[in-house]
């Protein structure tokens, strides 16, 4: 369980995180490296450079506009989960980034290798689908803003570039009631299944799931009062699914998650990105 | 005054451990923490397959990469585990024609560190030519699709048992229910690997190994028996051990690799196993099937017991204990636990298959045993509709049946067996809980109750340690006066420099910070059994008790003669020696000790110079057992499939206690272990025999979160062993999975579900929920 | 052979200049490069926290980030509570009146996760230090101990701050 050899390059700007990217085409970004070092140990994946991005102190920004919030790419889960701004007015990301691994991992994985990681099971991929979150991503041609919801291919795929980052993710801040949540096995595991469910108030709604499919998609769907209704809908949102995982488990945990989330939506009372000051 | 001094005062206190304090400082050296300059390390390249023909093998390119001084194949190394006649089969320490596990040993790659001994192990080329591989334990005795080996039948252990008179009583019973129960291969997952260093000692010629192991001289044993060395030559030292739970208690071929290549390369090697590949060749256990049935009379009298005991032993048996006969042959004798139940049939099969080999670990038979026995008992009660708890009490083995001989043949001795469930019973509130139970299912919500009463067999002559039915104790009082006593017991935790000095210190009569224990060194401990099979605290504690009480003797005599009085005048403590109702007549116990050492001429005759000797204690019994009451209580979500321990009670008896805070740290141990065992632990292999679970991220182990606060209740029913001392280090694992499947089987009863098979995952209740 | 880096390390407020290779593991420097051998190896995968090691005061672990990256950070290792037996950390003190401890393996990540969360929170409930914990696993003690031998510190502390 040692990695095998690389090159090592610190990078201070994104340009030059980049421009190295290019010059090799078996380079990877080391961000937090809670996801990439394991699979270096392994030796499943054999880098021949690693470009460490950590000190690109851009990247760490989050930053709060009239509208919207912009989240550096090495926004740390752990702040995400402690930040007093985003608990305040992004509720749904500090609850979010508490479900991610365990203390010592959030300390150090980051929201944008988690975005670029694109394990089906992950949670930050679903959450920004769900948020119709714009992925910005930076590489030799210059920047370019993808939609979440085309950033996805499948599993571990997306549309970046060998040679592009994840710079930032952009998020309206103008959201009806959000609820998550998710079914692991233990507190900490990647999810069995997981959702988040966006209530428009007026009987209509979205869900997103993670864990059972190949990636995350956003299905606008009825949410019907009457429970048993509600749950025909989810399933029938499941059927939309375009990589929905075959296991009927699977697709069990995802309407019972998918009732919690709206439970969850209705418990917490408020509008969770627009309302200010609500606790989670 | 005399009753004063002979009182123990540490046996039975909770006396803080004097090894933590090196441990909380980081201080402790481990077999990693061994450093000597020049020393090499192993990385070893394993099977792809579970069954293949070994076609051919391109070493060079990993020859030539840097740092790398030797690569050895089975040539190198030409060593068969088990060449005893015990086996038909026996393992080659490198695999070379062909490869029957997927993890086993092909090639050692020797280099300078482990970051280059792996970049070499990535430029060797096997090619293979893969067979059908033996994955079915129930097809494998039917010698489908085929031999593991083939100059061997799959069955490598058959048995046949029946009581007498067992196929009348059992067909004239009112009823008979029948049920295949399962266990799924788990393994031990010590924090810290497997791992072992040798090298030459340049003066003697002699080899010193550092073991992570349980048994010292076992290690020693086992290198020469395989590698042809003389005892006196070898020394092993056991430095710090980081858990051992009996998956330690083997000796691997990677141990036999690693010594032969420091005799051979004349320079010092060490080889520590990363998780991957402790999760591949560690020994497994628990793969087990049971097709039990039981005979019972509608007033819920139990009559007999029928099983046949399958256990997939793996591609080889383990080294020198193979885990699928330790599960079967004890479970077939224990069968019955606590119960009265007069007639039993026991087949057992043991087979060969394309996995890792099946080994010890903690309580071995004893989950699975008590799994099947408490599970046939909730099924005996929801068939009657009678509560479980009553079913128990019918069938209980009562105080005055004791000394008990169960109709396997083995002999209980005196336990606390209702009365363990009577008191664990009244912690739990279980009327409470019933009424609970009904008022949350209203509402959809699932708790549950399960009972476990299980029996432990320890302090026996043979276990996963060895067969040494005794243990040894060089004590020596020191010219100071202090008190070293060295043992050859293997600790991976349990605190026994602390559980022997306390027997000592109040034997000896010195302070218990005037006792030093040493273990873990051939050099200075006498010949001894190790630790495993919960012998430790009965054999080794009870060779403590006797080796004070021989030295005690002696300074009873020489104090006895210095100060001029009768030897039942002398009274001894606090590190002095006093005639009894004249304490100024006194000499402290480093007086003596310069009398014996030094002033040697004060020596009564009959006695020799100096302080020092060796005591050895075998048990009278062939086994003495521990027993106790386990009851949890769970809460299961029917949407999801998780299941939360909500409560978790413990009444444990394993006679005298020697320190209680030991005792409930083993406890609280195994029930975590045991939520694992239930709920957790699982390790999978896919259609083609591939391991799929090969990191900490798929056999999941319970964390904090997963693990609910445990209420502990001490019984005390002495052995009449030495000290009155039972074992106890596996009880706690063996009664848990049973209590919690039982609690998962009461929660679900509206869905009619019960636990068949271990662990319990969420898709098992989704399952019975959906059914 | 892979050419050596140098590198300055900050531990437990003491420097250390060391040459690394970028691909090794800060684990395996702060162990057989630095002789620090408080910190244990468990799984390489991220996954047990025996590793564990304060990086600015917050839990990480050692195995999931290469030695080079550490430059400039400030770690603390179980040497960094203390290594003396007569004066061990309220803490380290407190473990062992507890029993949280058996085989030892853990210990070090389990001391260096509960430092730190009682820093951030000297008065945690029994859940929130379960969670904190949940990532440093323990295969003897069943936690219930490590978990009393924490909350007895922070009772303690808040006798003396009350």
């Amino acid at each position: 369980m040692k990695p095998g050899a690389f090159e090592y390059r610190k990078a201070t700007t994104v340009k030059d995180a980049v421009a190295w990217l290019h010059s090799d085409l078996n380079s990877k970004i080391l961000a937090g490296g809670q996801s990439l070092v394991p699979v270096m140990n392994f030796r499943l994946a054999h880098p021949s450079l690693l470009v460490d991005i950590n000190e690109i102190a851009a990247l760490h920004q989050i930053t709060f506009n009239a509208d919207t919030v912009t989240l550096g790419a090495l926004v740390r889960h752990q702040e995400m989960a402690e930040s007093t701004e985003v608990r305040d007015r992004l509720p749904l990301l500090a609850v979010t980034a508490r479900h991610i691994g365990h203390w010592a991992i959030r300390n150090r994985g980051t929201l944008g290798g988690s975005l670029a990681h694109a394990d089906p099971a992950s949670e930050w991929p679903a959450v920004m689908v769900a948020l119709e979150a714009q992925i910005q991503v930076e590489g030799p041609d210059g920047a370019r803003t993808i939609p979440a919801s085309e950033f996805y291919l499948g599993y571990y795929t997306t549309e970046l570039a060998a040679d592009e980052i994840v710079t930032a993710v952009t998020i309206s801040r103008t959201r009806h009631r959000l609820g998550f949540a998710e079914v692991a096995r233990r507190p900490g595991d990647f999810a069995l299944a997981g959702s988040i469910v966006e209530d428009f108030g007026d009987g209509q709604g979205s869900v997103t799931w993670f864990g059972v499919a190949g990636k995350p998609e956003r299905v606008v769907l009825a949410l019907p009062e009457e429970e048993s209704a509600r749950a025909r809908s989810f399933q029938s949102a499941l059927g939309k699914l375009s990589q929905l995982d075959d296991d009927r488990h699977r697709q069990q945990l995802a309407v019972t998650v998918a009732e919690r989330a709206f439970q969850h939506s209705r418990l917490t009372g408020h509008e969770y990105l627009t309302f200010e000051g609500g606790q989670v | 005054m005399t009753e004063q001094a002979m009182r123990p005062q540490f046996m039975g206190a909770r006396v803080k451990r004097v090894e933590d304090p090196r441990l909380l400082t980081g201080q402790a050296r481990y077999v990693d923490d061994i450093e000597v300059p020049g020393m090499l390390e192993v990385a070893f390249v394993r099977s792809p397959h579970a069954a293949a023909k070994i076609l051919s093998m391109d070493l060079e390119a990993a020859r030539h990469a840097p740092g790398v001084r030797a690569v050895w194949t089975f040539e190198d190394c030409p060593v068969m585990l088990w060449q005893r006649d015990t086996y038909e089969v026996g393992q080659p320490v490198l695999a070379h024609d062909e490869v029957r596990y997927v993890g086993e040993p092909i090639v050692a790659i020797i280099a300078e560190n482990r970051y280059l001994a792996e970049d070499a192990a990535e430029l060797v080329t096997i090619r293979y030519e893969t067979k059908t591989p033996v994955l079915d334990m129930v097809d494998a005795i039917a010698e489908s699709p085929r031999r593991v080996h083939p100059e061997a039948q799959n069955v490598f252990f058959h048995k046949v048992y029946a009581s007498k008179g067992f196929d009348e009583a059992f067909n004239a019973a009112e009823h008979h229910l029948s049920e295949t129960f399962r266990t799924t291969r788990q393994t031990a997952v010590t924090l810290e690997p497997r791992c072992t260093a040798a090298m030459l000692d340049p003066a003697s010629g002699r080899m010193t190994i550092y073991a992570s192991t349980q048994s010292p001289h076992r290690v020693r044993s086992d290198m020469c028996e395989l590698l042809g060395w003389d005892e006196n030559q070898i020394r092993v030292i056991v430095p710090e051990v980081g858990g051992g739970f009996g998956m330690k208690a083997n000796t691997y071929p990677e141990d036999i690799i690693v010594v032969s290549a420091a005799q051979k390369l004349r320079k010092p090697v060490k080889w520590v196993s990363d998780r991957t590949e402790s999760l591949l060749s560690d020994v497994h256990a628990r793969d087990d099937i049971h097709e039990a049935e039981v005979a019972f009379n509608s007033d819920g009298k139990i009559v007999g017991f029928r099983d046949h005991l399958m256990a997939d032993g793996g591609a080889y048996p383990a080294y020198p204990f193979s885990g699928a006969v330790g599960e079967t042959s004890l479970a077939s004798r224990v069968l019955t636990g606590p119960y009265d139940i007069p007639y039993i049939a026991t087949t057992i099969d043991c087979t060969y298959s394309n996995k890792t080999p099946l080994g010890a670990y903690r309580g071995v038979w004893g989950p699975i045993a008590s799994f099947v026995q408490e599970g046939l008992i909730d099924r005996v009660a929801r068939a009657l509709g009678k509560d479980p708890a009553d079913i128990r009490r019918i069938n209980m083995i009562r105080p005055d049946q004791f000394p008990y001989r169960n109709s396997a043949g083995m002999v209980y001795d005196q336990g606390s067996y209702g009365e363990s469930m009577e008191e664990a019973l009244k912690l739990v509130d279980y009327k409470e809980f019933r009424r609970r139970q009904d008022t949350l299912r209203h509402e959809g919500r699932y708790v549950g109750i399960g009972i476990s009463v299980f029996v432990e067999p320890t302090a026996m002559a043979s276990s996963e340690a060895g067969s040494v039915g005794y243990e040894s104790v060089f004590i020596r009082i020191e010219p100071t006066g202090k008190v070293t006593a060295a043992f050859g017991l293997g600790p991976t935790g349990q605190g026994h420099e602390t559980t022997m000095a306390q027997l000592i210190a109040d034997q000896v009569g010195v302070n218990f910070e005037d006792v030093v224990i040493l273990h873990g060194d051939t050099d200075s401990a006498p010949f001894g059994g190790g630790t495993g099979g919960s012998r430790s605290g009965p054999i080794g504690g009870g060779a403590a008790l006797v080796a004070g009480r021989e030295m005690r003797a002696r300074l009873v005599k020489l104090a006895a003669h210095l100060l001029e009085a009768g030897e039942e005048d002398i009274e001894l403590g606090a590190g002095k020696a006093w005639v009894a109702g004249v304490p100024d007549r006194a000499m402290t116990i480093k007086e003596l000790a310069e009398v014996a050492y030094t002033h040697v001429k004060r020596i009564p005759e009959g006695l020799p110079i100096g302080l020092e000797l060796v005591a050895r204690y075998q048990p009278k019994r062939a086994v003495s057992f521990s027993n106790g009451t386990h009851i949890a209580e769970v809460e299961v979500d029917v949407l999801s499939g998780l299941i939360r321990v909500l409560n978790y009670v413990v009444v444990n008896d394993c006679g005298r206690l020697i320190n209680p805070m030991i005792v409930e740290g083993q406890i609280q141990g195994g029930v975590a272990q045991g939520i694992g065992s239930a709920f957790l632990e699982s390790l999978r292999y896919d259609e083609h025999g591939q391991l799929v679970t090969t990191s900490l991220m798929d056999y999941l182990l319970p964390e904090a979160t997963e693990v609910p606060r445990i209420t502990t209740r001490h019984l005390v029913t002495p052995s009449e062993g030495e000290g009155g001392i039972k074992g106890m280090g596996e009880g706690s694992l063996i009664g848990a999975p049973a209590a919690l499947v039982n609690a998962v089987s009461d929660a679900l009863a509206p869905f009619g579900a019960m636990v068949r098979q271990l662990p319990v995952l969420p898709n098992d209740v989704l399952d019975w929920v959906n059914a | 052979m892979a050419t050596k880096t140098p590198i300055r390390l900050t531990i437990n407020h003491e420097s250390y200049d060391v040459e690394v290779e970028p691909r090794w593991l800060l684990s395996d420097v702060i162990r057989h490069q630095l002789g620090l051998i408080g910190t244990h190896v468990g799984c390489e995968q991220g996954v047990c926290g025996a590793c564990t090691i304060l990086v600015d005061g917050k839990p990480e672990r050692s195995c999931l980030v290469f030695a080079v990256q550490a430059e400039g950070a400030d770690i603390t290792t179980v040497e960094g509570l203390s290594t003396d037996p007569q004066h061990l950390t309220a803490l380290q003190e407190s473990f062992r009146d507890h029993h949280a401890l058996q085989c030892g393996y853990c210990t070090s990540g389990m001391l260096l996760t509960a430092t730190a969360l009682l820093k951030k929170e000297p008065h945690p409930t029994e859940d929130a230090i379960r969670e904190a914990l949940s990532g440093n696993v323990c295969r003897c003690t069943g936690y219930q101990f490590i978990v009393d031998a924490i909350l007895a510190v922070a009772n303690g502390s808040k006798e003396v701050q009350e």
